[in-house]
């Protein structure tokens, strides 16, 4: 049985029924990333794995343990709130080793332990302070401190660098993948940034609507998405999905086609199977994101080219594609292979 | 740059003094009138210049006993407001972070009970309490206290604890808390101030309680507003000794309240003004 094992699990809220059977098996230091839009049910699924939410069907296995009806505080898991939830009347020490205390660890071994957090997290001139003398950052700190001295089985991550502004959340981004690295331990992490999924997981699971679509590595889900949402939700911008009926030798039963926006080339319209007329040109100085409506104006389409481009709004240009690189769903979505 | 001073905010600072003043007139004068002799008390219209006398004061510690009065008074209001505490808070901690569906229902239902007079349900108590030989006891003050003050205390509480955000209490039950250790290191310290506060006041409420103060216990258990009670008699109504010995059983709380006045306006308009 693997490390953390989900084994249909289910969950209601009076008539919803928001967790819809769920089967997971996460491995002993893997960073598993629920990605997905929000009400799809990442959060809560967490939450059921902390024990913060009952488990109404199914089971919950932690390292060989039933542990679906376990009290949260006897999980031996740590968690990351998107809101910090540092305890507010304690110092950072105070909070840092507030778990530790409650474990009964001697005192000396809780100073070690505060220390050694503090010094990986930049923390140790802010040890007296309370959280409100904190800055975001800083405090996002303390409450990462407060999971990593516990050494618990599992870390969980609740969205948390949603609070921060962006320059702030790419670094504390490179260094939670850092920590991980160096920690080896396992840890889950819900965001609806696909940028941190892709980033920072060894696995993603996306879910949407209480179900999971796809797990898989960043780059299988990117490469070989099973459905169309894996498909749209995956990669920014997002995949351009176009009518079968443009593509003469699409496989029988293809409703759809997708097609990434640097799989496109642009080329003159009179030798092109698609043309269509420029709307706007996004020039991001490495890429440059071209939006182009085609099918008589009624559908958009996003190019990437990886340099410079000269073209401007209005003009007519014509479409090619690497043909191995399109993706064929069904009526139901759903890819065909 | 100097304030500009308009004749409308005179105006309104002149209302608001006389406002004040109208509400705090009847104290001033029941001050005035325990330092007067009872035929100056009785004088119309009334005398405002006069030597003062603590005559009064002197004459009611002899007549009734100040010290037992006001034992009873620290005794039913501190247990009803430990006793209060310790029901209220678990009730509004599971109705902050535990509310089900009936949750608001429960506590709609309890403020009803406020709306009710008290004299509605004075038969039944009085017999409920003489047939456990209950009357004229500090225990039965003290239930009867701490049943009346429940309700506010339950919302005050629930209201306080509803600002806690909830995750707090979470990391704490993740950081291996049980429900005491929550309850002890994470609720506790933080919600301090709506429990004192929520203490406050309702030891403050018990204190002036007068109702059921006088039908259940005004001999023995008596408390310092059946003190007060006692000075309208069918002898006839001593205004210099009944202000003497209102100002008495008054004093303390009045005291007390100034010293925690801040705890109090706390306790009073958080909830209201977020």
């Amino acid at each position: 049985m693997a490390f953390l094992h989900l084994n249909k699990v289910e969950k209601y809220y009076g008539n919803v029924h928001a967790i819809k059977g769920i089967d997971l098996a996460i491995e002993k230091g893997e960073f598993i990333v629920f990605v997905g839009p929000s009400g799809c049910g990442k959060s809560t699924l967490l939450r059921m794995i902390a024990g913060l939410e009952e488990i109404d069907k199914g089971s919950l296995h932690l390292d060989g343990k039933d542990i679906s009806q376990t009290h949260p505080s006897k999980r031996d898991l740590a968690m990351v709130f998107q809101s910090y939830a540092l305890y507010p009347h304690m110092t950072v020490t105070e909070n840092m080793s507030f778990a530790l205390k409650l474990a009964k660890e001697s005192s000396a071994v809780i100073k070690q332990k505060v220390n050694d957090a503090a010094e990986k997290l930049d923390l140790t001139q802010y040890l007296d302070r309370t959280p409100k003398e904190l800055s975001g950052g800083q405090r996002q700190r303390v409450a990462i401190g407060r999971a990593i001295v516990r050494s618990p089985k599992v870390f969980l991550f609740d969205e948390p660098l949603s609070n921060l502004d962006a320059a702030l959340r790419g670094q504390t981004r490179v260094e939670i993948a850092h920590l991980h690295r160096e920690l080896e331990a396992t840890s889950i992490y819900v965001t609806h940034d696909q940028v941190e999924a892709m980033t920072l997981a060894d696995r993603v699971v996306v879910m949407q609507a209480g179900v999971i679509e796809q797990v898989g590595t960043p780059m299988e889900l990117y490469d070989y998405p099973a459905n169309k949402f894996v498909a749209q939700f995956i990669g920014m911008p997002s995949m351009n999905i176009l009518p079968s009926t443009l593509f003469r030798d699409a496989p029988y039963h293809t409703t759809e086609v997708g097609i990434r926006p640097e799989h496109f080339k642009l080329i003159a319209p009179d030798q092109a199977q698609l043309t269509g007329e420029i709307e706007m040109v996004e020039a991001l100085g490495n890429e440059t994101l071209t939006h182009i409506n085609i099918n008589d104006q009624s559908q958009q389409i996003i190019v990437r080219q990886h340099q410079r481009s000269q073209l401007k709004p209005g003009q007519k240009v014509g479409l090619q594609w690497d043909t191995p690189k399109l993706h064929y769903f069904d009526d139901q979505g759903l890819v065909i292979r | 740059m100097a304030k500009r001073i308009s004749y409308s905010n005179i105006l309104r600072t002149l209302f608001a003094w006389l406002i004040a003043l109208l509400l705090f007139f009847p104290l001033l004068f029941l001050i005035i009138t325990a330092f007067k002799t009872e035929l100056q008390a009785i004088a119309v219209p009334s005398i405002w210049s006069f030597t003062p006398t603590f005559e009064n004061f002197s004459e009611v510690q002899d007549r009734s006993d100040y010290a037992n009065y006001a034992i009873n008074s620290i005794i039913t209001s501190s247990a009803s407001t430990l006793l209060g505490l310790l029901m209220a808070v678990p009730a509004a901690y599971s109705m902050a972070f535990a509310p089900t569906r009936r949750t608001k229902d429960i506590l709609m239902w309890m403020l009803s009970t406020k709306m009710m007079p008290a004299v509605g349900a004075l038969i039944p108590i009085y017999v409920i309490f003489q047939s456990f030989g209950m009357l004229d006891t500090l225990g039965a003050l003290t239930i009867i206290f701490t049943l009346m003050n429940l309700p506010i205390m339950v919302w005050m509480l629930y209201s306080y604890f509803k600002d806690i955000p909830f995750e707090i209490i979470e990391a704490a039950r993740i950081d291996g808390a049980g429900l005491w250790e929550e309850f002890r290191h994470v609720l506790l310290p933080i919600g301090m101030g709506g429990i004192a506060s929520t203490g406050l006041l309702c030891f403050v409420m018990a204190w002036n309680e007068a109702f059921w103060a006088l039908n259940l216990g005004s001999a023995n258990a008596g408390t310092l507003a059946t003190m007060i009670a006692s000075y309208s008699s069918p002898e006839g109504l001593f205004w210099a000794k009944l202000s003497a010995a209102s100002l008495m059983a008054i004093g303390p709380i009045v005291v007390f309240g100034w010293f925690s006045q801040k705890q109090l306006v706390q306790g009073m308009t958080f909830g209201a003004v977020k």
